[in-house]
Formats: C-alpha cells, sequence, structure tokens
C-alpha cells in the first residue's frame, strides 16, 4: 500500500483515449501491475492504462495525474470515493456521473465536466468549456447533487437542467446558462451570456456582474440573500477562494420565473453600490 | 481543605443527564444576534417551571460562523429529546425568525441524533419557502418581511449534564455577591458550559418537595436560608450571613469540571467562608462532582479563573 498512486503519461498523445477505468475508489484493491493493466479505449481498439501512462503505487485511493491529458476522456468517471488529482488540464466528461469522492484539476477541464454527476466535489482551477455539470446526452436531469467550482470560466449550457447541487463559475459564462434548471444554485461570478434560465423551474442563477434578464422573469425586490451569502462564504473557506466582499455583502436584484413553468426559480442579479 | 482560606466543604453536586442543542444565531451586527440570543434564551432557567435550561455560551466573531456574520453561540437543555424539539420549534420560531436580519444554524453539526426544527418552522413561508443544500446540509430559505430568514433544517442534540452546582456561603451579602459576580466571569465564554440563571446566579435555591406543600414540586431550600437559622435543621457556619448559588449546565462532564474549578476558585476571595453544594443524596442524578476532588484535580490546575 502506498500513500499515493501516480500516474505519469508516457508520451504526449496523438489521439484522444477514453480512461473510465481512473477511478480512485476502485484503486484501493489494486496493485501497481493489476492498475497497470486496466484498459482504456482509443477509438474501438482496448489497450491497457500502463501502455500510456507509468504507474507509481498502489492499494490507494489518491491518484495523482501527470502530464498533458487533455485527450483522455472519462477520468474519475463514476467515482465514489477517493481523491483525484490532475497536475495539468484535464480531458472530457471529467468525473461524469461520479457519486463521492473530490476530483482537484490544476489547470483547465474539456466539454461536459461533471455531467450527470449526484455527489462528491468537482474543483477546476482554469476554464472549462460547455455543459459543465448538465445533463447527459437524452437525459432529463443534469447534475443531481455535489459541487463543481471553476475558478474560471465555463462554456454554454453550465449546469443545463441541473436538478440540485452547486455550481460556482469564477468567470464569465457562455449561452444558455442554467437552461431549465429544475433546482439548485449556479453563481456566476462573471457575466452571464445570454439566454440565462430560460425554462427553468425552480432554482437559482446569481449573476455577479451583469446578465440580461429574460422578459420572462418578473422583478421582485432588491435585498440581500443570505444563502447568496452563506454559499459565497463556504465556498471561500472550503474551496481556498478569494470571493468579492462586494458580493457577499451586496444587495441583487430578485426576479422570478421562468414565468412558463411553475416559476419558482429566481434570478438574483448582483447591484453595483 | 482551604483555598485563599475558604473552607471547601467535603461534598459533592449531583447533577443529572439532559438533552442538549447548541443554536448559533448570526445577524447583520452583533447587537441584533445578542437580540435574538436573549429572547432565544429568555425564561429558560429551570427546568421545573420552564420547560427548558438556555443561556448564551459565548459570542463568535465572524469568522466563526457559517455566514460570516457575528453571531452568538447558545445552549439548550431539556429533560428528553422529544421536549428539546418542541422548545426549539416554539423559540427559535417566536424568538429567532421574528428578529430582524437574523440567520439560525446548527451549533453541534456532528451530532447523529438530528431534530428536524428547522424543517417544521418551514411551513411559516406558507408555501412560498424553499431550500438551499450547501455543504451538504439543507437549510429552509422562509420569506420575511425584511428578506429571508435563513433556518438549517436539522439540529444535533447531545448528552447534557444539568443541574452542576455551587454554593457560595459569605459572611455578608455584599461580598458573596462580589464572589459570585468573579465566579460568573470566570466561567463565562468556556465552552459547553453555561449558567442559566440571571447573571448566572441564583438566590433561591430549593429543596425537592416541600415540608408543608404536598402540591410543590421544589420549595426553599430552608437549610442554607440565613434568616430561618434558629427555626430550622441550618446548614450554615454562624459567620455566614448570605448565601448565592452558581448553577451550570454542561455539554459533558469534564467541561463541567473544569468550569466548576473555575468558578469556585475565582469564589474564593476575602468575605467569603466556605463553598458547598447541593446533593440529594446521591438519588437524583448519576453525576456527582466532589469539591474537594475537583479543587485538587490537577487537570483543572491553571484553568483560568
Amino acid at each position: 500500500m502506498t500513500e499515493h498512486i501516480t500516474l505519469t503519461l508516457r508520451a504526449p498523445l496523438e489521439e484522444s483515449i477514453e480512461a473510465t477505468s481512473v477511478v480512485p475508489d476502485r484503486f484501493a484493491s489494486l496493485s501497481e501491475r493489476d492498475i497497470a493493466a486496466l484498459p482504456v479505449w482509443c477509438g474501438r481498439k482496448q489497450q491497457a492504462l500502463g501502455e500510456f501512462f507509468a504507474v507509481d503505487g498502489g492499494h490507494s485511493t489518491d491518484v495523482r495525474v501527470i502530464g498533458d491529458v487533455r485527450r483522455v476522456a472519462e477520468m474519475g468517471a463514476g467515482m465514489a470515493g477517493g481523491r483525484l488529482v490532475i497536475e495539468a488540464a484535464a480531458g472530457d466528461r471529467l468525473g461524469l456521473g461520479m457519486t463521492a469522492g473530490h476530483v482537484d484539476v490544476l489547470g483547465a477541464a474539456g466539454h461536459d465536466a461533471g455531467v450527470g454527476m449526484s455527489g462528491g466535489s468537482l474543483h477546476i482551477r482554469g476554464d472549462v468549456r460547455d455543459r459543465v455539470g448538465a445533463a447527459l446526452p437524452g437525459a432529463a436531469r443534469g447534475m443531481t447533487g455535489g459541487e463543481i467550482v471553476v475558478e474560471g470560466a465555463a462554456g454554454t449550457d453550465a449546469g443545463a437542467r441541473m436538478r440540485r447541487g452547486l455550481l460556482f463559475i469564477g468567470g464569465d459564462t457562455g449561452d444558455r446558462t442554467a437552461r431549465g434548471i429544475i433546482a439548485g444554485t449556479v453563481i456566476v461570478i462573471g457575466r452571464v451570456g445570454a439566454e440565462p434560465a430560460h425554462g427553468s423551474k425552480r432554482g437559482t442563477l446569481v449573476a455577479g456582474d451583469g446578465i440580461e434578464v429574460p422578459v420572462t422573469y418578473r422583478y421582485a425586490c432588491d435585498y440581500e440573500p443570505p444563502h447568496v451569502r452563506l454559499a459565497l462564504t463556504y465556498l471561500g473557506r472550503r474551496y481556498g477562494l478569494s470571493i468579492y466582499a462586494r458580493l457577499v455583502d451586496g444587495r441583487y436584484r430578485r426576479y422570478c420565473g421562468d414565468a412558463g413553468t411553475v416559476a419558482k426559480g429566481e434570478i438574483l442579479e448582483w447591484l453595483p453600490e | 481543605m482551604y483555598v485563599n482560606g475558604v473552607l471547601i466543604q467535603d461534598t459533592f453536586a449531583e447533577a443529572f443527564p439532559m438533552r442538549a442543542a447548541r443554536i448559533v444565531i448570526t445577524a447583520v451586527s452583533s447587537r441584533w444576534a445578542r437580540e435574538a440570543a436573549l429572547k432565544l434564551t429568555g425564561f429558560a432557567t429551570s427546568v421545573i417551571a420552564c420547560k427548558c435550561e438556555a443561556a448564551i455560551e459565548r459570542e463568535l466573531a465572524p469568522s466563526e460562523t457559517p455566514d460570516g456574520r457575528p453571531g452568538f453561540s447558545t445552549l439548550l437543555f431539556a429533560m428528553d429529546t422529544e421536549s428539546l424539539g418542541k422548545r426549539l420549534v416554539e423559540r427559535i420560531g417566536q424568538t429567532v425568525l421574528t428578529c430582524p436580519t437574523t440567520n439560525c444554524f446548527d451549533g453541534l453539526p456532528d451530532a447523529e441524533r438530528r431534530l428536524t426544527s428547522g424543517r417544521a418552522l418551514r411551513v411559516f413561508g406558507d408555501g412560498f419557502q424553499g431550500s438551499k443544500v450547501v455543504g451538504g446540509q439543507r437549510f429552509w430559505r422562509v420569506p420575511v418581511m425584511d428578506g429571508e430568514c435563513l433556518l438549517e433544517e436539522s439540529f444535533g442534540t447531545a448528552k447534557g449534564v444539568g443541574g452542576g452546582n455551587f454554593l457560595i456561603l459569605g459572611s455578608n451579602a455584599s461580598s458573596t455577591l462580589v464572589a459570585a459576580e468573579a465566579s460568573v466571569a470566570a466561567i463565562a465564554s468556556m465552552p459547553g458550559v453555561i449558567l442559566p440563571f440571571p447573571g448566572g446566579i441564583a438566590r433561591s435555591g430549593s429543596k425537592i418537595g416541600s415540608r408543608r406543600y404536598k402540591s410543590l414540586v421544589a420549595s426553599t431550600n430552608d437549610a442554607y436560608c440565613p434568616t430561618l437559622r434558629p427555626l430550622t435543621d441550618s446548614a450554615l457556619p454562624d459567620d455566614v450571613h448570605s448565601v448565592l448559588e452558581i448553577v451550570l449546565d454542561s455539554l459533558d462532564e469534564a467541561s463541567m469540571r473544569r468550569a466548576m474549578y473555575a468558578g469556585m476558585a475565582a469564589a474564593c476571595v476575602p468575605g467569603v467562608r466556605a463553598i458547598s453544594a447541593g446533593n440529594y443524596g446521591g438519588k437524583l442524578g448519576p453525576h456527582h462532582f466532589a469539591l474537594r476532588e475537583i479543587m485538587s484535580e490537577s487537570a483543572n490546575v491553571g484553568v483560568q479563573p
């Protein structure tokens, strides 16, 4: 048993691979040799993880991945515990459907990060591309629990059809942020893209630096929402984020909507003093 | 045994098990958090008539509260879990929910047994309430006229120790009160301990039942009333003319012992003749705190009085 397991990319990848086997909680009972023999998919061809990564250690749920793994998809998929640290940028579908554990990406991440996740936490220090925390193709619900913290910007459809959980974006977001959310909270520190929270039933979209509120949302009041303060304070402490005091202490303009649904959702737009 | 010339009597305080909850209240300012905390813990000196015992545990800095605002930690004790749950709903609903700018959080997050008081109170929102899960805990957003009140859904409950006490036997009323005030100051802000009586001090120490009135649950502790010295079986030395009692509730025995040590040590000042304690011969409760043992425990030496 080792303190942690290190996967070091042997050589730059020329094509994408799917590494659904890189799941920390499943490594707990595996030796170094067992881990190296786990399958990965390169197109239609199944190969061994050890062909792409040098494996160091075994019998641990603390996994570190070293190298440019932007072309490695689905790491941490279905993860149910443990800790996965990716020391550079990560690929698509990171933490797909994860239920517990912690993923920490020191760089950016690709499309579909945290789609369908129901628990655990996903911390991405850089940007993410489209559909972070959203639904799997054909699924009615996006993330149903857990926390996703993106310190950078996000692409389109962030949090789309989210049912529960907390999605924090430190930068701007693309179009259709929080589209059709059923519940949960999406906090955007930067500017929110077009058509935000369109068709949402419940849930909260917090906009820290500008948003074009759809006409299907009705103005309620200007106030200091206690749950936003609580969530920002929690995120700052839990993830070591520097949250602007103006957002923690600030006033927000509350809009209720979307009028095309049960209209129990809300957009909270930060108000400059 | 003497401490600073004050006799520590060879007796013990007898305490009993209770159920406890820690409620954290925050507000826009320390002033408003205190207002709510004082109301929440008001009229809660003794379970005999108040159904619970409660007091402020300590003030909390913004860095210590879940929402980063000024706050107060309070402790509530009741005889059983069911009663504690009722008291929380009544008191939070009438004192915290009503107080401007306040939010209410659980202060025992690791406790396994939970009381869903926040969940019960959410219906005040008349269907307009909503909830948020932050850090794995659910919080109810109850709409009120100044915005929203945030109530944690459930509150942890733990075993507690109620009825710890010691008596300060003084030569006159003023020096006894000074000693009692010093005791309270020494115990104030000690974690896990509250003093539920006014200013932390009780003057109407009681005995179980009554010599004359059969229906009374408790009546005056005549053995410690100086005015009754010739009329009853007095427990007072000749030079004692005033007695005040410090009653303590705590989350555990260790906290109780530390607090009793600090309080008794602080009370050993000129004008005080002896320190005693109330007990019922060991029949009331399983927790016995022998005064001399506490004052000689090495673990307590160095606890700041």
